[in-house]
């Protein structure tokens, strides 16, 4: 022990910070390692049970009286992750990469899966394979919600060809060799040099010469010192230094300073610190820590409308000619009365609106419009405003190309 | 207590590193895996490589491709007939369409006869799958690569010439807006200066080469004809389920009455749930 004690000198027992930086840092390159997997198991993703879970697909919740007795044991999960329309799934995919795999051989149709639909008007950011439902409130505010992705697998082949001309049963071979060769025998001939010039060595020879001297410089033999402003009055200070600050715009690169800025405020608020009083009436000031902003508005609270549009199909796997039924379940899951709801499918390249297939169990006004992927946009509007509680379905069929 | 110290830090030291070299290799093993998967083109393969060169360096690239019996469907115009291999001699022809699961890597040899005006006329194309189909469970035999042998082909392949054809996956996203045939799908004509496996790469997943012409069997037997005749496992003909009319349509019941309102949110279901 003795001995051990000899050789190991001493150290600060504290742990070295650089390497607790280390081991945060591993830390961090594992955690981005697993992100892969985590965020094959987001709302949209699949599942390890091999079903894949859209964001707005769930049903109407279970309750346990209408849950079958044999089912209370399995309840908490079901609570834990709603029932959930099945999509299909290839055997194997690459590691790494999302399921369903290989994409071309799948057909997506529904949500709202690149540019975002923005409601300002019915088709604007409706793309091909979208679909998205617009609704109003009774106070006039805009609701724009996508449905769940539908994926049908439907492989469609194509071929190139390209057409050779063979000489068949032939065999080409390269030249063996020259059979005559024909060399030169000899320079006919010679002439030889009669005279050379002969000539002049230099007689001197010029040299470049060094400077001699060189010059110095002197300095003046005196430091002069720059003295910094000590202080300032009347412009910003360090913290305040934010584009939201200075100018009222919000950049995302200053999140994390604004978060600092008003969690730092935010220790030192008291409650009677700042009142906001709109339209003689006391605001109420919405704080978010991720926002960092702090938002006064007078509201009496309204209920919220929210609709919730599931779409379905028929089959999981269609071959080009096929036909298959989609469905969409929409319901006003919200506490406010929806009016004007349309549900707009904007069909792809693939597939091809069977006319005179759609129905609705409301009654509504259908009609189609040529999309820029040379199919159909169907647009399906509700006469009746929609009350909270009520729902129904829209069902038409299409033909896979 | 400074040797505890001590000892502490130096495990700790090499649990970092342990954990630095296992957690920087496994990421670069997932990007590397995922990049090579998504980018897998056949552009470094010469046009001209021999009958399953390029399916037996697919096999190399791994993934669940070997021992894989892919569907395809031969196709042919009414009347010609086509016979597979065994044990390098030809079997009965048979009427077309012809299904059958094939090897991916492998080189099928095939006779074609009974072409229409050139009557005593065979033809012996080769098939090599490059590639196969990933279908959903329960639909493996539903989904065959089509092959189609078209009577200009055919024709062509008769008169001397030599006939490549890339079969592949169209790519959905970028999918022509027309209807497919059931009697050929869509293809195009890559120029004779082109690499059609190369085309066919940047329109979709090439998953078949079919080679028509350029070769005629020696007398007598030659395996090298037949490739060495892989196995293959015959498939019953498969006709298109016809969508069942539903007379005057579904009959949509209307949603179930309620006396409040449904929850606003799964959070909010849980709760009332919970409450009852």
């Amino acid at each position: 022990m003795r001995h051990v004690m000899q050789r190991i000198p001493e150290s600060d027992p504290r742990p070295d910070p650089w390497r607790m930086l280390l081991i945060i840092l591993c830390v961090l390159v594992l955690c981005s390692c697993r992100s892969a997997e985590l965020q094959q198991k987001k709302p949209g993703g699949p599942t390890s049970a091999g079903t894949v879970m859209p964001a707005a697909a769930y049903g109407p919740p279970m309750t346990v009286e209408n849950c079958p007795a044999d089912e209370e044991a399995g309840l908490a999960e079901m609570e834990a992750d709603p029932p959930l329309p099945y999509e299909p799934q290839g055997p194997w995919s690459p590691p790494g990469l999302a399921r369903p795999w290989p994409p071309e051989e799948y057909l997506r149709d529904g949500g709202d899966r690149r540019r975002p639909a923005d409601g300002r008007s019915e088709l604007s950011g409706v793309e091909p394979e979208d679909a998205v439902a617009h609704c109003e409130t009774a106070d006039g505010r805009k609701l724009v919600v996508p449905s769940n992705e539908v994926r049908l697998y439907s492989p469609r082949f194509g071929a190139v060809r390209q057409v050779l001309s063979l000489a068949a049963n032939e065999e080409r071979s390269r030249a063996g060799g020259v059979h005559k060769r024909e060399g030169l025998d000899a320079p006919t001939r010679l002439q030889i040099v009669a005279a050379a010039k002969q000539h002049v060595q230099l007689g001197d020879q010029s040299a470049a010469r060094p400077p001699l001297a060189f010059y110095t410089r002197q300095g003046d033999g005196v430091l002069s010192e720059a003295l910094p402003v000590r202080a300032f009055q009347d412009r910003f200070k360090p913290y305040e230094n934010l584009a939201l600050i200075r100018y009222g715009i919000y950049e995302q690169e200053e999140a994390l300073l604004l978060a600092r800025a008003s969690e730092a405020a935010l220790a030192w608020t008291h409650n009677a610190a700042v009142q906001v009083i709109l339209d003689a009436t006391g605001a109420l000031a919405e704080v978010k820590y991720d926002a960092s902003l702090a938002v006064y508005t007078v509201c009496t609270p309204p209920g919220i409308p929210r609709l919730r549009l599931v779409k379905t199909a028929s089959t999981s796997a269609a071959a080009s000619g096929e036909e298959v039924d989609f469905t969409f379940r929409f319901d006003n899951i919200g506490e406010e009365t929806l009016v004007r709801v349309v549900i707009i499918d904007n069909l792809c390249s693939r597939l091809e609106y069977v006319p005179d297939s759609a129905q609705c169990s409301l009654e509504a006004r259908f009609s189609t419009a040529a999309n820029e992927d040379d199919s159909l946009s169907i647009r399906c509007e509700l006469v009746e405003p929609l009350k909270p509680g009520e729902g129904g379905i829209l069902r038409f069929r299409c033909r896979v190309r | 207590m400074n040797v505890f110290f001590i000892g502490i830090k130096r495990t700790l030291s090499l649990t970092v590193a342990a954990i630095v070299v296992s957690g920087v290799a496994g990421f670069l093993s997932q990007v590397s895996s995922a990049t090579a998967q998504q980018h897998n083109p056949h552009y470094w393969h010469h046009p001209r490589l021999p009958p399953g060169a390029v399916g037996s360096r697919k096999l190399q690239r791994g993934g669940p491709l070997p021992g894989y019996f892919q569907p395809v469907e031969i196709k042919a115009p009414a009347g010609v007939q086509v016979a597979l291999s065994k044990a390098d001699c030809f079997e009965q022809p048979q009427d077309t369409p012809l299904r059958a699961g094939l090897l991916i890597g492998a080189v099928y040899r095939l006779k074609v006869t009974n072409i229409r005006l050139a009557e005593g006329v065979e033809v012996f194309p080769t098939i090599e799958l490059i590639d196969r189909l990933y279908t959903p469970i329960g639909h493996e035999w539903r989904f065959a690569i089509p092959i189609d042998l078209t009577e200009e082909d055919l024709k062509l392949a008769a008169e001397g010439k030599f006939i490549t054809r890339v079969i592949f996956v169209e790519d959905s996203g970028r999918a022509l807006p027309v209807r497919a045939e059931k009697s050929s799908e869509n293809w195009f004509e890559a120029a004779p200066g082109d690499d059609p496996l190369a085309v066919a790469d940047s329109l979709g997943r090439p998953v078949a080469i079919l080679r028509l012409g350029g070769r005629l069997p020696e007398q007598g037997p030659d395996p090298f004809f037949f490739f060495g005749s892989p196995p293959y496992i015959t498939l019953p003909k498969m006709e298109l389920p016809k969508h069942k009319e539903e007379g005057n349509g579904v009959q949509i019941l209307p949603p179930p009455p309620s006396e409040e309102p449904l929850p606003s949110s799964p959070e909010a279901a849980r709760k009332k749930n919970k409450r009852a």
